[in-house]
């Protein structure tokens, strides 16, 4: 059961990920990222990780990608291509491909293939629930979460300023 | 087992699926009959009868309706793109199903939790489904290859991103009293008072950031006919329209279902403990008739107006009020 639940995740996020690169139409690969983020969450699931889970679904598939789909139904697309391609674009993309490549698998044999045979590690409970994400957020990790909830309101503010810039001189 | 499921208190598999198959056949049961009762009150408020022509007292016209939606050719225009088009009325159902899961109706009696899941992020779950409704309005209109349906969902896409904030903001008063998001806590939190007095200001952003995510008048700007004919499921015929339309009611009984557990104190009423669903019952349906009341009152919204009520009104309204719930639940 979890075997197959997990497959299914895996293949959905995969594939997911592969058509929002390979799709030609930006609504299409807008729906693969959506159907990415969903399977993401179904793998946070059985994490043990319920809010994770739901804060995924709720934030990225519930809010973030309706503006992706607001704007991209609204501006169409398909057609014109999205920008000019840089200089040595292909060897580039193989060479940072590649880097990235090397790097994932180092992290994976040197750690995480040990613990393959493993029965992973117990999981306490009330692990991953609400609750004791309000504690590592509020207690354990007060100072990066309220410096990231700065950035967000700096971000927040710029893309106003921004806005309202662009409206005067128009 | 996936962590989702309650894991304090674990249920047989075979009760597990027994309460869903009752609530599933329990709830499609009221849906119909709310369609009717819709058109009868409406009927009433504006002074005539409303159907009463097939069966009793008209009851049996949800029957003729979905006869007549059910037979009709299931059209699809020519530059529809059919599997999109086809997925735009299965997902509200599917995000409607399983909100269901989540009402209580009432606490565990002899071994059996009188809810579908009791699950520790609680009314996150709810917001988490409610999601996937979304893609189905906005699919159903961009995949119809139509100006009014794409209007009509971008519409809906706006309004619905919109209220959703002061919706989960409103609820959050409420959360912060009863100490959890587990609905059969807050309904236990309610002992003694019902939310709905000291959270008053929270029961009314709720009502209305409802009415919107519902799209129901005074602001179903997705669909306002005037305007856009039908909004996003201006092409749809047959079932597949009878799919959004049932939707509607769906999530009408369940919005209902939330604020009648979280404001209303849920199951609690007087008489023994196999009253409780009735009591649960009777509180939706008191909410569901303030659904129909407002849309035989009030008019439609412009759209700027709706969108400033929204951002201008009840953002900062439901900001403040968790601001003075947070304080008040420290102080004392």
């Amino acid at each position: 059961m979890e075997a197959v639940l997990f497959f299914l995740a895996a293949i959905g996020a995969l594939g997911g990920a592969i058509g929002v690169v390979a799709l030609q139409n930006p609504f299409y690969s807008v729906l693969a990222l959506i159907a990415h983020l969903f399977s993401l969450a179904v793998l946070f699931l059985m994490l043990t990780s319920a809010f994770v889970a739901a804060a995924q679904v709720v934030v990225y598939a519930g809010a973030v990608m309706v503006l992706y789909v607001f704007v991209v139904a609204y501006v169409g697309g398909g057609g014109e291509p999205v920008g000019r391609d840089l200089p040595n674009q292909r060897f580039l993309a193989i060479l940072v491909a590649g880097i990235l490549f090397v790097e994932l698998s180092a992290a994976v044999l040197s750690s995480a293939l040990l613990a393959l045979g493993t029965h992973g590690p117990d999981v306490k409970p009330g692990f991953g629930d609400p609750a004791a994400i309000g504690r590592l957020l509020l207690e354990k990790f007060l100072l990066p979460f309220e410096a990231s909830s700065l950035v967000l309101l700096i971000a927040a503010v710029g893309a106003i300023v921004l806005a309202g810039r662009k409206r005067e001189t128009a | 087992m996936l962590s989702i499921a309650d894991t304090t208190f674990v249920e047989a598999t075979w009760i597990m699926i027994a309460k869903s198959l009752v609530i599933f056949a329990i709830i499609f049961g009221i849906l119909p009959i709310l369609t009717v009762v819709e058109r009868k009150l409406i009927g009433r408020f504006q002074h005539r009868y409303g159907p009463n022509r097939v069966g009793p007292y008209g009851l049996m016209q949800p029957l003729a309706d979905v006869g007549k939606l059910i037979s009709k050719e299931s059209f699809r225009p020519e530059n529809a793109v059919s599997t999109l088009f086809i997925l735009g009325p299965l997902l509200p159902v599917l995000s409607g199903v399983l909100a269901l899961a989540i009402l209580p109706w009432g606490n565990v009696q002899d071994g059996v939790g009188l809810y579908g899941i009791d699950v520790p992020i609680g009314i996150l779950y709810f917001f988490a489904v409610g999601s996937i409704a979304f893609y189905g309005l906005l699919l159903g209109g961009w995949s119809s290859g139509s100006k009014y349906s794409l209007l009509g969902a971008m519409r809906s896409a706006a309004q619905l991103i919109s209220y959703e904030v002061s919706m989960g903001l409103a609820l959050l008063g409420v959360i912060m009293m009863s100490g959890s998001l587990s609905l059969v806590d807050i309904v236990e939190a309610q002992n003694k008072i019902w939310f709905f007095i000291p959270q008053f200001v929270g029961f009314l952003i709720f009502m209305l950031a409802g009415f919107a995510e519902t799209n129901r008048t005074p602001f179903d700007m997705p669909e306002a006919d005037a305007e856009l004919v039908q909004g996003f499921m201006t092409e749809y015929g047959g079932m597949r329209f009878g799919s959004f339309l049932l939707v509607e009611y769906m999530e009408i009984l369940v919005v209902s279902g939330i604020a009648a557990a979280m404001f209303l104190g849920g199951w609690m009423g007087p008489g023994p403990g196999f009253l409780d669903p009735v009591w649960m019952l009777a509180k939706m349906f008191a909410l569901v008739f303030i659904f129909i009341w407002v849309r035989a009152t009030l008019p439609r919204l412009r759209y700027d107006q709706l969108m400033s009520l929204g951002w201008k009104v009840l953002l900062p309204l439901a900001t403040l009020n968790v601001l003075v719930t947070a304080v008040l639940v420290v102080v004392t």
